[in-house]
């Protein structure tokens, strides 16, 4: 190591001592900032001084997604055709019966593609950068999901990129169903030892209402920020029970935020629907006494 | 004698290597922490409240991509910088060994600080981060790191000592 010259601290040692403890004060005014403020310092950084770094990410992703493999692409795209032909009659017979019913179309929901990038910095765990933002329609808390399930919502939307966080962030928390419609209850996530090793909790299911192992949770579009259906998880065990009063059970997440490189935005207001939304989103984003006939995830993996 | 432009374009450099790898590359915990590294090389060739300074901003730009400990990165990259500045003072070791062990053990730390100032709901068991990720996330870097030197060229030992 080269060699340096000693500080003079009988020159400048009080002046550096200051300069040190401003910047501690400074580093502690940071942590006791309200979020809000954290946040807005957090975005000016990403879009300033670490844009660069950002917009390198963004092109090495848009390059391998661009890369991937064309047969790989070809073969979904085959399989999704012969699938859409198959149900094409059924389709038909649908929209039949929903005239004779008069019942309206529903819209699937609108939705963006983004790519996720990945800091990797310490302290960053919960939190996606997605390459989508106001400018593509992402508002704040905009549901994130994949075609496995949830992953989590829109913390901060910028004007091309935004941030959302994961189902592993304490704050966390969502109102589910079972896929009958049979037990209503809150998910919340719950660390491990290991950020592998997080997982959800089920709360607030009623105690006379036993789950079996391998039951799947969706959204029950209670809330108003997740539209129903949208698997969470599925039960993996009982939990705790408080006597006489309501069980609580563990849940096998549906979607592993850090195995997660592409996700869908949904970009719709779920608290707009009403009968008369020409969007033709009711029933989709808000149906909070589902049938239990009808509640769950319809074929095409929307909300029926 | 001061220290050589060589070795200064270096330490500047680790921890735009670092957000390159991390940010840039998206490499996650594949990649060294070579801010830590970097940091912990200029403070000693800084003064105590500049290499404070430095460390605060170097630990800023680490919180922009930090929701859950926004602060933390900044508290513990300025208390390293004020930690690397004046163990000028405890040690005058121009070895390898001291590099190496300098470089260990100042990683390590800032793993600490940086568990100790996160909050409960962030931070996974003590004994995981401070015992099995902190040593070999800090061996990583200062392997990288010495390995970087070396290779450049930045490091030579004085040879009066």
């Amino acid at each position: 190591m080269p060699s340096f010259e000693q500080e003079r601290f009988e020159n400048g040692g009080r002046r550096e001592l200051w300069l040190s403890l401003l910047f501690l004060l400074l580093a502690g005014v940071l942590i006791a900032l309200p979020s809000r403020a954290q946040e807005q310092v957090a975005t000016a950084l990403r879009s300033t001084v670490l844009s660069p770094f950002l917009l390198m990410q963004e092109s090495l992703v848009q390059t391998r997604i661009r890369a991937e493999d064309v047969a790989d692409l070809q073969e979904r795209l085959d399989a999704a055709a012969a699938t859409l032909a198959a149900q094409s009659t059924l389709r038909e017979e649908n929209e039949r019966l929903r005239d004779l019913l008069q019942l309206r179309e529903r819209a699937g929901p609108d939705f963006r593609s983004a790519s996720v990038l990945r800091s990797g910095i310490r302290g960053s765990e919960s939190m996606l950068l997605l390459d989508v933002g106001g400018r593509d329609g992402v508002a704040v808390n905009d549901p994130v999901v994949t075609a496995q399930g949830l992953v989590g919502l829109i913390r901060e939307s910028g004007s091309s990129r935004s941030v959302a966080m994961d189902w592993t962030h304490p704050d966390f928390s969502v109102s589910v169903m079972t896929l009958d419609g049979g037990a209503f209850g809150m998910v919340e996530p719950r660390s491990g030892a290991f950020r592998e090793e997080d997982r959800l909790i089920l709360t607030g299911v009623p105690y006379y209402t036993t789950l079996d192992p391998g039951t799947a949770v969706v959204t029950s579009g209670r809330g108003s920020v997740y539209p129903r259906g949208i698997l969470v998880g599925t039960i993996q065990e009982l939990a705790s029970t408080e006597a006489g009063w309501m069980r609580s059970y563990w849940l096998q997440p549906a979607v592993r935020p850090a195995g997660v490189n592409q996700v869908l935005v949904l970009t719709g207001d779920p608290a707009s629907g009403s009968a008369e939304d020409e969007t033709g989103l009711e029933g989709l984003w808000f149906d909070p006494e589902p049938e239990p006939d009808t509640a769950g995830v319809g074929p095409d993996g929307g909300a029926r | 004698m001061r220290p050589d432009w060589g070795y200064r374009a270096i330490l500047v450099a680790l921890p735009l290597l670092h957000f390159t790898l991390h940010v840039g590359l998206g490499l996650e915990r594949g990649a060294p922490d070579l801010l830590a590294v970097g940091l912990l090389l200029l403070a000693r060739e800084l003064r105590t409240g500049t290499a404070a300074g430095v460390g605060f901003m170097l630990g800023l730009l680490e919180d922009a991509f930090s929701l859950l400990a926004f602060g933390a990165n900044a508290l513990a990259c300025t208390l390293l910088g004020i930690v690397g500045s004046r163990s000028r003072e405890l040690f005058l070791g121009e070895s390898v060994f001291f590099l190496v062990s300098y470089l260990f053990l100042g990683t390590w730390l800032r793993g600490a600080l940086h568990w100790l100032l996160s909050g409960d709901e962030v931070r996974s068991g003590a004994a995981v981060s401070l015992l099995i990720n902190g040593p070999v996330d800090a061996a990583y870097a200062t392997a990288v790191g010495v390995a970087l030197l070396f290779v450049t060229g930045a490091w030579r030992t004085d040879p009066r000592n």
